[in-house]
């Protein structure tokens, strides 16, 4: 009978220490973020957070959302009783998607001064910070190589193509862009075209971009930092600027965007986080990482492998069209994956 | 028995309120739309109903194969891991355990890494052969070697457990007419067929629900229609309803097996001389080792080899402890919370399974089975819609939420386990310990428990490590701050460096088989006292 | 030559010297009984006798062979012509009494209308005709015994061993079945060990008794 006091209060002990350990503290000034933006790159900025101002940083990570449900589905499930304070998205159309759904809460960062409007939302629900763009990933020893996302639909690319699942993430959010410039016809018979093409479909855009890495395809319509990161690894890759011609579309932007959740238990703290995730500082700490991410605000230094946002011609177009388009479409896009299996 | 009933009727509300109360709530929505009664959830689900049926199909025929390969190997292997004098047996095991501890999402990169093109068989066989191999790889095919290879120590596992129950009278009374041929074939294994058919139903649950893999492999499958109804139209309703054909075929495949499984009585009381017979091997003994040997160097060193390359840095190691050290401690308390509160339920869940002294006996394992074939995503956003409100904000700010997580998901594993091990406590033993005056609880503590603590180990094991590798709950209801190692191998592992993320998968399994070797070790010299 | 012989057997088991240096013979058709307190290693006797088990140290000889050594069993258990009847009959549930009593014969792939005349010819010795069909679970203890009892003897075994199998059953039936046993003797000719520690029961079947003394701890 002695034999099982031990381990039982052993246990017990554990668990009581557990649950003391990890209970939501009073004490310390604290603020939740949850965060779509790889773990990797933005633990260090948090951690930066926390040591500059002494806030307890607590967070929740997201990974590739082919792997998992991630923190959108938390945050809407948690809506009427919010437990997190701030949501760093990787990119707007989530945070217009909160922001919809009454999700989100306004807040004019004055670091918010000097991103260019296009960037922002007007009322401050949310503001765009860091951003990547979509290009072009090529094997280097591909024969020719592609300067347009129409490479995708051209039959002398047949076969030869990888894009990641177009249901999730910059890969939807693209998708919808054009279907916003180019209007419902012309998009969907381009991505008929793509389907024709024989497409393959990946998990990711890190996936595509290991599989064009790995020369089993050509090329892939990636983000900027999957392909920084496979050219610092010493990969046979390069990047390509698609549409940069006069009558191009020029390449899609996708900036980083951080919320304040509307009912945020920690609301002070929400906004001190936001203005420093805002700041000049950390987009140069992004640009410096291996996200390589390109800075908003003028006169912050990009990383060295990529064009300065204002070197570069982007596509022209309004993120609350394409957060619209994105849940129009939806429909479409579900049948296009459906029947390409 | 007055106190017996209570506890029984307790055990089994509890089971229902953490595992049915979330999962409720959610069905309960998707019968809601606009604040009305609708079934309009269910008609969507029905328009798509053809591209729905190609993919629970494949679901299906992963399933099946995955299963009937996992179990065909796992058993022989069980048996000769179990019962036969095969040198290294404790060691084999351990290692065999090695590829369930890993997200088996892991476990396809690690495979393809080493059978891809650019791969190191890519290096070695000519370009044609290895083309070959990296595009079989990719569909059906592959699919079903990895989670075959990830599943099978379920069925050895299992096996090895259920072999020392067996009364081994049985075998002896065999073993006087025929060799150990057929005494296995048409006596032990028989008699074992209860334990060989839950293993089955196990993993064959297990691959009906696995998305990383065949998402990895290109192989489409039903449970990607639930993932994709959350990750790209955050449509919470939309993917429970999806998983509503999911729990159709976990209710046939119940049916199913309980026709198969007849109940198997023994006779007689249980000798003293409980311990199981061991086959000698003889002149079979060295090429069945060596066989056995290469077995394994295929299935598990293979991938566990590539990992352990990739890693093979002390900078790997020291930056997988920096990005991810506290992680592992909190895995570890959680799991081991979450096993110990799964081994105590799971004594009055198996009690109750075994004894069938309540009225609706069956229950339990019903609601066990389903809630473990229910995507976890289900179970978690179940799990957010019920706890959290302020009143609960204690519970589901806190790990305890993931411990409940654990509780609804796992629960069958130790109610099966105690369930087969009270099996060879004859009632006649608490029987006696009432007349003398011993009251239910006290009998447990006493005479039950003591007696099932092999079972009762077991358990815990099983629960440990489920819950220590569980993903699917923890990933949306961990508590901010609070993550657990295999999540954060999963979120470092968009733009983390492999070696890190390989040396992180090291870390799981060397963290997860401490305790499987201790309790290995323990139950090894706890034969030597009666 | 004597049918069973132990030179200086002994066996330990869980720190305790179950058997020590015990010897003795047993001619062909003799009815032995072993007896003596519980504890004195007379299940582990029949055991060693079987070759389920091996000796730590000594000898063990049938029919002028060796077949046992210290730590080595040199003839397989199925190799030595020995029906058992276990302690607690140890009946496979999953099969019926037919199945039961074939087992051995099917083992040896003796031809199947071979073997229903056989299974027939024992179950109707030992008055079993009519449940041939049914699992050993629906039967009540006696008429279970009687299947233990045929299963030992479907393949005419030269040495017939019971460890203490009347214990379960009331006097009356324990008396039938002891003439039984004897009746089956006198027919069949194998050597009877029967453990036992009931003096009445020891007395009616064995023509000799072998006393086994307390086990010794280490």
């Amino acid at each position: 009978m002695r034999k099982w006091l031990v381990p039982a209060l052993v246990v017990a002990v554990v668990a009581a220490f557990v649950l003391w350990r990890f209970s939501p503290g009073t004490q310390t000034p604290t603020v939740v973020v949850y965060v779509s933006h790889d773990q990797v790159f933005s633990e260090p900025i948090l951690k930066d957070f926390e040591k500059e101002t002494g806030i307890k940083v607590r967070a929740v990570y997201d990974t590739e959302e082919t792997k998992s449900t991630g923190t959108m589905n938390r945050l809407i499930a948690e809506k009427s009783n919010p437990q997190a304070d701030v949501y760093w998205a990787n990119e707007p159309v989530r945070a217009e998607v909160l922001r919809q759904q009454a999700i989100a809460a306004p807040y004019l960062s004055p670091n918010a001064e000097g991103i260019s409007a296009s960037f922002k939302d007007p009322d401050g629900y949310w503001t765009g910070f860091a951003a990547r763009a979509r290009v072009l990933i090529v094997n280097k020893n591909a024969t020719a190589k592609p300067d347009s996302v129409l490479a995708y639909g051209d039959p002398g690319w047949r076969g030869r193509a990888v894009m990641a699942n177009p249901l999730f993430g910059t890969t939807t959010t693209e998708i919808a862009a054009l279907f916003v410039l180019w209007g419902d016809e012309r998009a969907a018979a381009f991505m008929n075209a793509l389907r024709a093409n024989g497409v393959k479909l990946s998990p990711s855009n890190g996936d595509s971009a290991d599989l064009v890495a790995r020369g089993e395809f050509a090329f892939s319509l990636v983000d900027t930092d999957d392909v920084v990161s496979r050219v610092r690894q010493q990969q046979p890759v390069e990047l390509v600027y698609p549409d940069q011609g006069a009558d191009g579309i020029g390449c899609f932007v996708v900036p980083n965007a951080v919320v304040l959740i509307a009912g945020a238990p920690h609301p002070d703290m929400a906004r001190k986080l936001i203005d420093y995730l805002l700041s000049k500082d950390v987009e140069a700490k992004l640009a410096r990482s291996d996200a390589a991410q390109i800075p908003l605000h003028p006169g912050v230094e990009g990383p060295p492998e990529l064009r300065p946002i204002d070197k570069l011609k982007t596509t022209q177009v309004n993120y609350a069209e394409i957060a619209a388009k994105l849940q129009a479409i939806q429909p479409f896009l579900k049948r296009w994956v459906e029947s390409g299996w | 028995m007055v106190t017996e009933r209570l506890v029984l009727v307790a055990a089994t509300l509890v089971l229902a309120a953490v595992g049915l109360l979330p999962v409720a709530a959610m069905l309960k929505e998707t019968l809601i739309a606009d604040g009305r009664f609708s079934l309009g959830a269910y008609r969507a689900l029905l328009a798509s109903g053809d591209h729905l049926a190609l993919l629970m199909s494949h679901s299906l025929q992963l399933a099946f194969l995955t299963a009937s390969l996992a179990t065909l190997i796992g058993v022989p292997l069980g048996v000769l891991l179990g019962k036969t004098d095969l040198p290294w047996r404790g060691a084999l095991t351990l290692v065999f355990a090695a590829p369930l501890l890993i997200p088996s999402y892991v476990l396809a990169v690690a495979w393809l890494s080493m059978v891809g093109r650019t791969g190191l068989l890519g290096g070695i066989l000519p370009e044609a052969w290895s083309r070959e191999i990296a595009s079989a790889f990719f569909g059906l095919f592959g699919c079903t070697f990895v989670l075959a290879a990830a599943f099978m120590p379920i069925a050895t596992l299992l096996m090895i457990a259920f072999l020392r129950n067996i009364n081994p009278e049985l075998e002896n009374a065999g073993r006087l007419v025929s060799g150990w041929l057929g005494v296995l074939a048409r006596i032990t294994l028989p008699v074992v067929a209860p334990a060989i058919v839950f293993a089955a139903v196990l993993i064959f649950l297990l691959s009906l629900g696995e998305i990383g893999v065949p998402m990895y492999l290109r192989f489409p499958v039903y449970p990607v229609e639930t993932l994709t109804q959350f990750a790209a139209f955050y449509d919470l309703r939309a993917a429970t309803v999806t998983a509503a054909p999911l729990l159709l075929v976990t209710l046939a495949v119940l049916g199913l097996q309980n026709r198969l499984h007849k109940r198997v009585l023994q006779l007689g009381r249980r000798t003293p001389r409980g311990e199981a017979v061991q086959i000698t091997l003889g002149i079979w003994r060295l090429p069945l080792f060596a066989l056995v040997l290469a077995f394994a160097a295929v299935v598990v060193a293979v991938p566990l080899g590539a990992l352990a390359v990739q890693s093979f840095s002390v900078d790997a190691y020291a930056l997988a402890f920096a990005r991810a050290g506290d992680s592992i401690l909190r895995s570890l308390a959680f799991a081991a919370a979450g096993a110990s509160l799964l081994a105590v339920l799971g004594f009055f869940w198996g009690y109750l399974a075994e004894r069938r002294t309540l009225f609706l006996w069956w229950t339990n394992e019903w609601i066990a089975l389903l809630l473990l074939a229910l995507p976890g995503s289900v179970i978690g956003i179940g799990l957010i819609s019920l706890w959290n409100t302020k009143a609960t904000s204690f519970i589901y700010a806190s790990p305890a939420i993931l411990i409940l997580g654990y509780l609804a998901q796992y629960a069958i594993l130790p109610t099966r386990v105690v369930a087969a091990s009270l099996h060879a406590v004859p009632r006649s033993l608490e029987q006696a310990a009432w007349l003398s005056g011993a009251g239910w609880i006290a009998t447990l503590r006493l005479i039950v428990a003591p007696l099932a603590r092999r079972g009762l180990v077991a358990a815990w094991l099983i629960s440990f490590v489920f819950a220590l590798r569980d993903v699917a709950i923890s990933i949306v209801v961990y508590p901010p701050g609070a993550d657990t190692l295999p999540v954060r191998i999963l979120t470092l592992m968009a733009n983390g460096a492999p070696s890190v993320i390989a040396a992180l998968c090291i870390i799981l399994i060397a963290v997860t088989l401490l305790p499987l070797a201790a309790a290995g070790l323990w139950l090894k010299f706890s034969v030597a006292r009666p | 030559m004597s049918a069973i012989e132990f030179r200086s057997v002994a066996k330990v088991y869980r720190a305790r010297r179950v058997i020590d240096s015990l010897s003795f013979t047993i001619e062909a058709g003799e009815r032995v009984v072993l007896f003596g307190p519980s504890g004195c290693g007379k299940s582990t006797t029949l055991l060693l006798i079987a070759g389920l088990v091996a000796p730590d140290s000594g000898e063990i000889w049938l029919h002028g062979k060796v077949v046992s050594t210290a730590g080595r069993i040199h003839a397989a258990p199925r190799s030595r012509g020995v029906g058992m009847v276990f302690q607690d009959l140890a009946l496979w549930p999953h099969m019926s009494v037919a199945e039961n009593i074939g087992f051995g014969l099917r083992a040896r792939r003796v031809a199947a209308a071979e073997c229903r005349r056989r299974i027939d010819d024992i179950a109707s010795l030992v008055g079993l005709g009519d449940y041939l069909q049914v699992r050993p679970g629906e039967l009540s203890g006696g008429e279970q015994q009687r299947v233990a009892l045929a299963r030992a003897l479907a393949l005419q075994p030269r040495f017939l061993l019971m460890d203490e199998p009347l214990s379960n059953l009331d006097a009356v039936l324990s008396r039938r079945l002891r003439g039984e046993i004897l009746r089956l003797h006198a027919e069949l000719g194998f050597t009877l060990v029967y453990v036992t520690h009931g003096q009445e029961e020891a007395q009616e079947i064995g023509s000799r008794t072998i006393e086994l003394g307390e086990s010794r701890a280490l």
